[in-house]
C-alpha cells in the first residue's frame, strides 16, 4: 500500500512525524515511528460519544464500551483482557461526550495481536454479545456510577453543572455516565442497534505508534480490518452550537452532607480546535492553574478564604468548551465572600490582560503538559486519533504546542473579556447540612472533574 | 449470524521475536557535601525527573507533633532566602516545572519534573529550597490552617476514611504507623514555624539524602550543574536513623465505620506481611496478582464479571517501611467498593475465593499469564523518566541494591505455581485479616455478622 504523507518532521513538532492512510472500507490509519523503546501503542477512536445518545438512553455509549470487552467472534469472554495482559500489554477503553476510544500498549513484538483483537470486535462483536454480559455489565456500570459519583462528596457536581451549562435537549446536557433509570432501561437490542449504527470502519480512526515497521504494520491492518464492511446511516449528532455567551447567570444551590462549602462554576468558552480555545486555556492557566495563579494567590495565600482554588478547561469540539472553576472554602467562610473575590480577579484580568511574566509561565506549563502527553507512545497515539477524528488532520497533534506558544497576550485578554463574565456562567453552590437533613433529599452527591468513563 | 457474513477471520497471530529490554542501571556518585547521586540517561525523555530522598521518617516526628514532616515537605516550596513564597511558585512554573513533596513512613520525598531545556534553573530552585527554606511564620501558619481544612474532606472520603481506620486497628497505639500520616487535627494545631525548623535542622542534611536524576541528559554538563546547585547545600555529617520494628495485630475482626445512607460499602481488608527484602516477595507479587491484580484475577472474575457487585476489587502489597536488616514490612490488602445491599454476599464470595485458593491452589495457566504480564509490561511501565526515577528512589528508600528491579524480573520468571500459591495463601489467611467497612451500619452489620469472619464492631465516621 502506498504511503500517504512523507514522514518529514514539521517545525515545532519536536521531531515527531506521522503518516496517514485509508483502507478501502474507509478506516483511517495513522502511523508514527519511534524506536527508542520496544513498545507499540494501538489506539482506536470511534466517532461516537454521549452526545449521540437519545432521550431515555443516557449512558448507553459508555455501557456499550464495557460490552466491547465481553468477547467477540473469535474471542471468548474476557479474552480481550486476558490475551493482552498475557502478552505483557495494558489496555482500556473510555467514553466521553464526543468519542469512544480503545487502546492497548504492547511490547513491540506483540503488536499484531492487538490489531487482531481490535479488528475482531469491530467486525464481529454481535456474535458474542448476549443477555448475560448485558446484565452483568449493567450492574458493573451502576457500581461504577455509585463509586465515582454517588458515594463521594461533591460527586455529582460535574453532572449538575453540565446540565446547567447546556440547556435541556442539548446533546451535552447529560454526561457519559448516564442516569440510573436509563441504565436500567437499556436493552440488548439497544446495544445491538448502537453497534450496527456506530461501530463501522468508516466511523473510526486507528493510530499505531512506537517501535513499528510501517509497511508490515499497514499490511497487518489491511489483513485484519480490510474485510470489515463499511456502512453508512449514522445519524449526525444533534447540533451542539450555542450563542457565544449564556446571557445571564444560571445558578443552583445544593444542600447536602459535604465537608465544606464550595463554589463551582462553568464558563462557556470557544470550541476546541480554535485559536481562541488556546487563548482561553492560557487565560484559565494564568487565573487558576498551579500555585502561582491569580486565584490561588488571592484566595489561598492572601485572603486565606479557600482550601483549594483552580480553573480547568474541558475542551469540546462539537459544543462550546467549559472553563471549570472549583473553590472549596476554608473554615466558616461564606460563598459570597469567595464569589466577590473571584469576580474582582476576573474583572481585573479582563481589563489588564496577562503580564509578560504570566504569559511566560502559562505557556511553559502548557508546553510541559504537551511534552508529557506526547512523551509516551500511548499518549501520542491518543492525540493523533483526537486530531484526526475531531479536526480531520492528525498532523495537528504534533504542532499543537507551537500554536499555544504563538498566542498573544492581547488574544488572552480578549477571550477573558468576552467570556469570563458573570453573565456567561453556570454556578453551583454547595451548602453543607447535617446528616439527618441530608437524608430528606433523595439524591446523594459528589464531585470529580472526570469527563471520561472507563472499562477498568 | 448475518452480522458475521462480511468479515474474513484469521487465526490468532503468534508473537514476533521479543526485543531485549532491561530495567536501566543507574550510575552512582557522591557530591562533596555527601549527597548520594543516582543518574540515569533515558534517550528521548525530554521531561527530566528528579527525586530527592530525605532521611526524615514519620517516626522521627516529636510526640504530639504528627504532621510536622508533611508541613515541612510542603513548606519547601513556600519561599527561600532568595524568593518569597509567591515568587518561588512563580519561578518554578516559569520553568514549566512541577514540584511535589510528601512525607511518609520511610522519609520525605520531593519530586521535580521539568523540561530538560530548563533543568538548570529548576535544579537551582530545588537546591535553594533544601539549602535555605524560608519557613516564614505567616506561611507556616497558613499551611497549618490549610492542612486543618483538608482533614474533614479526607474523613468524608470513604477510601481515605477506610485507610485511616485500618492503620488505627492494625498498629499499636504508640506506633507512628497507627496515626494518620499527615497528622490529626489535634497534633497539626500545635505546629508552628519553630517546630518545622527544628525538625528540618535535626533531620535534613545532604549527607543522609539522595538525589535521583533521570531523563535525556544528552549534551548536559551534569557534574558542573549538580555541583553548582545541589552541591551548594551544606550540613553536618549524619548517620542514617535506625529503623524501628513493625508490629501489627491481625486478629480477624470487622470494623464498620458508620456512614448512614451510603449507597456503597467501601471495603479495605488487610494485614502486614513481607517486604521486598524477604525471599518470598516475588512469589507474593505473583500470587497477589492472581488473586486480585486485574479484572481477570480471581476476585474480579467473581465479584465483578460474574456477580456485578463492584466496579473492581484489587489485592496488593504496598511497602510500609523497609530496614537494611530485612525487618521491614508491607501492607497486604484487598480494597474496593460494593453496593450496599450486596455487601454481605460480596464478602461471602470474597472469603470463598480465599478458601478455594487455599484448598486448591493456583493453576499453572494462571501463574503463566501472571508472569507474562508482570514481566512483559516492564518496558511499558518504565517508558517515562518519572517512572524510572520513582522506582530507583523506592529502591534507595527501601535499602535495596540498584539492580533490584532488574533482578526481580528474573526471579518472577523463575517462580513456580506452588511457590506463588503458598505465598498468597500465607499473605491472605482468611482468619487473620482485619476488615474495615465504611458504609451504612444499619444495613450491613447483620449480614456481615452472619458470615463469621470475625467480631463486628461499629464506630462513628466522626
Amino acid at each position: 500500500m502506498p504511503m500517504g504523507h512523507t514522514a518529514t518532521a514539521e517545525a515545532g513538532s519536536g521531531g515527531l512525524t506521522a503518516t496517514e492512510h485509508r483502507l478501502a472500507n474507509g478506516l483511517r490509519v495513522v502511523l508514527s515511528e519511534d524506536h527508542l523503546t520496544p513498545v507499540a501503542a494501538v489506539c482506536l477512536w470511534y466517532d461516537v460519544g454521549s452526545r449521540h445518545e437519545v432521550e431515555g438512553r443516557t449512558g448507553l455509549a459508555h455501557l456499550f464500551e464495557h460490552l466491547m470487552f465481553q468477547g467477540s467472534g473469535q474471542v471468548k469472554g474476557n479474552g480481550h483482557f486476558e490475551l493482552v495482559q498475557g502478552a505483557g500489554g495494558s489496555l482500556n477503553g473510555t467514553t466521553s461526550f464526543e468519542r469512544t476510544n480503545y487502546f492497548e500498549t504492547m511490547p513491540a513484538h506483540q503488536l499484531e495481536l492487538a490489531l487482531w483483537l481490535e479488528a475482531d470486535r469491530m467486525g464481529s462483536l454481535l456474535a458474542a454479545l448476549d443477555e448475560e454480559s448485558m446484565e452483568n455489565q449493567r450492574d458493573v456500570v451502576k457500581n461504577e456510577r455509585r463509586q465515582r459519583y454517588d458515594n463521594v462528596p461533591y460527586g455529582t457536581a460535574f453532572e449538575r453543572l453540565t446540565a446547567l451549562a447546556y440547556p435541556e435537549g442539548h446533546p451535552y446536557h447529560h454526561t457519559p455516565i448516564g442516569s440510573m433509570a436509563d441504565l436500567d432501561a437499556a436493552t440488548l437490542e439497544d446495544a445491538r442497534a448502537f453497534f450496527r449504527t456506530y461501530y463501522a470502519p468508516n466511523n473510526a480512526v486507528l493510530s499505531i505508534v512506537g517501535d513499528i515497521d510501517p509497511e508490515q504494520t499497514l499490511a497487518w491492518v489491511e489483513k485484519y480490518f480490510g474485510s470489515i464492511a463499511s456502512h453508512d446511516g449514522k445519524p449526525a449528532p444533534r447540533d451542539g452550537a450555542l450563542p457565544d455567551v449564556i446571557g445571564g447567570e444560571l445558578r443552583e444551590v445544593v444542600e447536602e452532607e459535604v465537608p465544606a462549602r464550595a463554589l463551582m462554576a462553568a464558563y462557556r468558552l470557544p470550541e476546541d480546535g480554535t485559536r481562541a480555545a488556546d487563548a482561553a486555556d492560557l487565560a484559565l492557566t494564568v487565573l487558576g492553574g498551579g500555585e502561582s495563579s491569580r486565584l490561588y494567590n488571592r484566595l489561598v495565600r492572601r485572603d486565606r478564604t479557600a482550601v483549594a482554588a483552580g480553573f480547568g478547561l474541558l475542551r469540546l469540539a462539537g459544543a462550546p468548551s467549559l472553563g471549570w472553576l472549583d473553590v472549596k472554602t476554608s473554615g466558616d467562610v461564606e460563598v459570597p465572600v469567595i464569589e466577590t473575590a473571584v469576580d474582582e480577579e476576573l474583572a481585573r484580568f479582563a481589563e489588564e490582560g496577562p503580564t509578560a511574566e504570566e504569559m511566560e509561565r502559562a505557556q511553559a506549563q502548557l508546553e510541559r503538559e504537551w511534552l508529557d502527553r506526547l512523551g509516551t507512545v500511548a499518549g501520542r497515539a491518543d492525540e493523533l486519533c483526537r486530531y484526526a477524528v475531531l479536526f480531520g488532520d492528525p498532523q495537528l497533534a504534533l504542532t499543537a504546542v507551537r500554536r499555544v506558544l504563538e498566542v498573544t497576550p492581547e488574544e488572552v485578554r480578549d477571550v477573558a473579556r468576552a467570556r469570563l463574565r458573570p453573565d456567561n456562567r453556570a454556578v453551583l453552590v454547595y451548602e453543607p447540612v447535617a446528616p439527618e437533613a441530608a437524608e430528606a433529599t433523595d439524591e446523594a452527591a459528589e464531585a470529580t472533574d472526570e469527563n471520561e468513563e472507563s472499562a477498568k | 449470524m448475518t452480522e458475521l457474513a462480511t468479515m474474513e477471520f484469521h487465526p490468532q497471530p503468534r508473537p514476533g521475536e521479543a526485543k531485549p529490554w532491561a530495567f536501566p542501571a543507574p550510575e552512582r556518585g557522591t557530591l562533596d557535601n555527601g549527597l548520594t547521586l543516582l543518574l540515569c540517561h533515558r534517550p528521548g525523555q525530554q521531561v527530566v525527573a528528579v527525586e530527592i530522598l530525605l532521611d526524615a521518617p514519620l517516626e522521627a516526628e516529636p510526640q504530639g507533633q504528627e504532621g510536622v514532616a508533611t508541613l515541612m515537605a510542603r513548606a519547601f516550596s513556600e519561599g527561600t532566602d532568595k524568593h518569597s513564597a509567591e515568587e518561588f511558585a512563580a519561578e518554578l512554573e516559569r520553568c514549566g516545572a512541577t514540584l511535589d513533596a510528601h512525607a511518609d513512613h520511610p522519609g520525605v520525598r520531593l519530586s521535580l519534573e521539568v523540561p530538560v531545556s530548563r533543568l538548570a534553573k529548576a535544579l537551582g530552585l530545588l537546591a535553594d529550597a533544601l539549602r535555605a527554606p524560608a519557613f516564614d511564620d505567616g506561611e507556616i501558619e497558613r499551611l497549618v490552617r490549610n492542612r486543618l481544612d483538608e482533614i474533614p474532606h479526607e474523613t468524608a472520603n470513604p477510601a481515605r476514611r477506610a485507610a485511616k481506620e485500618l492503620s488505627r486497628q492494625l498498629f499499636p497505639a504508640d506506633s507512628r504507623m497507627s496515626r494518620p500520616r499527615q497528622g490529626t487535627e489535634e497534633s497539626v494545631s500545635t505546629i508552628d514555624s519553630a517546630a518545622v525548623r527544628a525538625f528540618y535542622e535535626r533531620h535534613v542534611r545532604p549527607a543522609t539524602a539522595t538525589a535521583v536524576v533521570v531523563g535525556d541528559l544528552t549534551g548536559l554538563d551534569l557534574d558542573a550543574l549538580l555541583a553548582d546547585t545541589l552541591g551548594a547545600w551544606t550540613g553536618a555529617p549524619g548517620q542514617p536513623r535506625p529503623v524501628p520494628p513493625v508490629t501489627a495485630d491481625d486478629t480477624g475482626r470487622v470494623i464498620v465505620v458508620d456512614r448512614p445512607g451510603a449507597v456503597q460499602t467501601q471495603l479495605l481488608i488487610g494485614r502486614v506481611g513481607a517486604d521486598r527484602h524477604d525471599r518470598v516477595w516475588p512469589a507474593q507479587v505473583l500470587g497477589t496478582y492472581c488473586l486480585g491484580g486485574t479484572l481477570t484475577s480471581r476476585l474480579d472474575r467473581v465479584l465483578r464479571e460474574e456477580k456485578g457487585y463492584t466496579y473492581g476489587v484489587r489485592a496488593f502489597a504496598q511497602v510500609l517501611r523497609s530496614a537494611p536488616d530485612g525487618s521491614g514490612a508491607a501492607m497486604l490488602a484487598i480494597s474496593g467498593s460494593v453496593d450496599t445491599p450486596n455487601t454481605g454476599p460480596a464478602l461471602d464470595d470474597l472469603w470463598k475465593v480465599l478458601r478455594t485458593l487455599a484448598a486448591e491452589g493456583l493453576t499453572d495457566a494462571e501463574r503463566d499469564v501472571a508472569v507474562q504480564n508482570l514481566v512483559g509490561v516492564a518496558p511499558l511501565k518504565f517508558e517515562t523518566a518519572a517512572a524510572v526515577a520513582s522506582s530507583l528512589a523506592d529502591q534507595v528508600e527501601q535499602h535495596l541494591p540498584d539492580d533490584y528491579q532488574a533482578t526481580l524480573y528474573q526471579q518472577l520468571a523463575a517462580t513456580g505455581t506452588v511457590e506463588a500459591t503458598a505465598a498468597v495463601v500465607n499473605a491472605f489467611p482468611g482468619d487473620r485479616l482485619v476488615t474495615v467497612l465504611v458504609g451504612d451500619a444499619e444495613q450491613i452489620v447483620e449480614p456481615v455478622r452472619a458470615l463469621g469472619i470475625g467480631e463486628v464492631t461499629v464506630v462513628a465516621a466522626e
